[in-house]
């Protein structure tokens, strides 16, 4: 009897210590997916900008798709606007404002890119900072520069994962959207700042 | 048959346990992801997400609250008692770049090669080892300062006056940037109101008190009288001691050097800008932050 007690309890314990283990492992894998699913579609972007045989039309639109799988923008349009003010939007209110945001945001992506010249892009490690967040860390190296961009991604409900921000320098994409877009609702009204985005001209203060 | 027992038992026990450990995980994730009611948890496919578009306007609560906790800390009230003076000079700053400073570093780019201009960038970011040693020391970061000790000794000989980086190249050994405002902010020194400095562009009260040390330790700042220099030092030039000037022509060289590599960046970043000056007042808290932290 004494036995099989021990027998049992060493089962169980194995049991346990290689379960959490195998778990452990899972979560490891699913985050090193992560990092290689992140390096894919940046080193598509980058060998897209290289080909020469593209126009550059195609090459922004080989670019644009590439990384529509990758970052969730209207979830970005949302979180720099913050909940405050999004709540206030009406249905439509909050498309027009996502549809103008989203443009935005590729456009100035694809303006960044127009910079482009022989940097590499290193991607370094991905860091699980909570259950559903990953943080993938990369390097944009030139020869004499290396500029630090976290890309962060979330756990969407469909179990994919998604970028919903970016941190350049740490510097926050959104949090940059967010303060400011703050700061101009504090003296005007949704409206008028649906309005300044729309005419992107005025934005240049 | 008391082993198949035994073996049976076994298996029920690992299979039990793991069917519990997995419930655990669901219910945990399930708390964690507070209210929202429709979160699909291992890959249950079951679960259809179809329309997902429609809902992306609709209200999602639980879902965003999340996010909201992480960038909503920074909504607070900005103290910013020289909003009205930063925001001139912000300006002023702004048509000086355009009209000054960038087209002054295209004719300068389009005279000289990279390597040279490059080149340049080395041998003004060498002479500034002393500040980088001092603060990494005061940091007690001693890899770090013994790793700028290390970059200093080989790009000064090898790397001839610093003209080139066989450090990082040959060696690996990255540079570590340290200035006395990092120095302060490592020590709890918060940055105090935003200032903007003409022609320096952002900084804050720390920071901007932190410039007379980083002058100090400056070694372009120290043109000695010499015979040989040129042009010659002695005396004044228009109510100036050309010593001073010397020390200008110096920064002169280096900023416009250094923009000269990095034309087009400032245009390109303004774009994400709706208001200039709180964009810039942004993206320079955010980045010091930033290299506090390291």
């Amino acid at each position: 009897m004494q036995t099989t007690k021990k027998i049992i309890f060493n089962v169980l314990f194995v049991s346990i210590f290689s379960f959490s283990f195998g778990t452990s492992l899972l979560v490891a894998d699913e985050v090193s997916a992560i990092r290689e699913m992140t390096k894919e579609k940046v080193d598509h972007v980058i060998s897209t900008l290289k080909d020469n045989n593209l126009t550059k039309e195609e090459k922004k639109e080989g670019i644009l798709q590439t990384i529509d799988g990758l970052f969730d923008f209207s979830l970005m349009a949302r979180l720099s606007l913050g909940k405050k003010y999004w709540k206030k939007l009406s249905i439509e209110g909050r498309k027009e404002f996502t549809e103008l945001f989203v443009e935005r945001l590729k456009q100035s992506y694809l303006d960044k890119l127009d910079l482009y010249t022989d940097e590499e892009v290193v991607v370094d490690e991905a860091k699980l900072i909570k259950k559903k967040r990953v943080e993938v860390l990369t390097y944009l190296v030139s020869k004499d520069d290396k500029m630090e961009m976290t890309y962060k991604l979330y756990k969407t409900k469909k179990n994919t994962w998604m970028v919903y921000d970016v941190d350049v320098l740490g510097v926050s994409i959104v949090q940059t959207y967010r303060s400011q877009f703050s700061g101009v609702l504090k003296n005007e009204s949704l409206e008028k700042l649906i309005e300044r985005l729309r005419s992107s001209d005025e934005l240049e203060s | 048959m008391p082993k198949n027992i035994l073996v049976c038992l076994t298996y029920f026990i690992v299979f039990a346990m793991s069917i519990m450990t997995l419930k655990g995980q669901i219910v945990v994730a399930q708390e964690k992801s507070s209210q929202s009611s429709n979160a699909v948890l291992l890959n249950d496919s079951s679960f259809d997400e179809e329309g997902g578009d429609e809902d992306e306007f609709e209200d999602e609560d639980g879902f965003d609250d999340e996010f909201e906790d992480e960038f909503s800390a920074s909504e607070k009230e900005i103290f910013d008692p020289l909003s009205g003076y930063n925001r001139v000079m912000t300006g002023f700053n702004d048509v000086f770049y355009f009209y000054v400073l960038d087209p002054v570093s295209r004719g300068y780019r389009w005279v000289l090669p990279s390597m040279v201009r490059r080149g340049v960038k080395n041998f003004f970011h060498n002479l500034l080892f002393p500040l980088r040693f001092a603060n990494n020391a005061l940091q007690l970061k001693a890899k770090n300062a013994g790793e700028e000790l290390l970059r200093f000794s080989i790009n000064s000989t090898i790397g001839i006056l610093g003209l080139w980086d066989p450090a990082k190249d040959l060696f690996g050994f990255e540079s570590h940037e340290e200035d006395f405002g990092q120095t302060l902010g490592y020590y709890g020194v918060g940055g105090g109101f935003h200032v903007v400095i003409p022609f320096l562009g952002p900084s804050n009260l720390r920071d901007m008190f932190s410039l007379y040390p980083d002058i100090q330790m400056d070694p372009a700042n120290y043109v000695e009288n010499r015979p040989y220099n040129f042009p010659k030092q002695e005396g004044e030039y228009l109510g100036v001691s050309r010593q001073t000037l010397q020390a200008v022509n110096m920064k002169l060289l280096k900023t416009v050097n250094n923009e000269s590599l990095r034309i087009g960046q400032y245009e390109n970043l303004k774009k994400d800008a709706i208001e200039l000056y709180p964009f810039l007042r942004d993206v320079y808290e955010q980045n010091r932050a930033k290299q506090i932290r390291e």
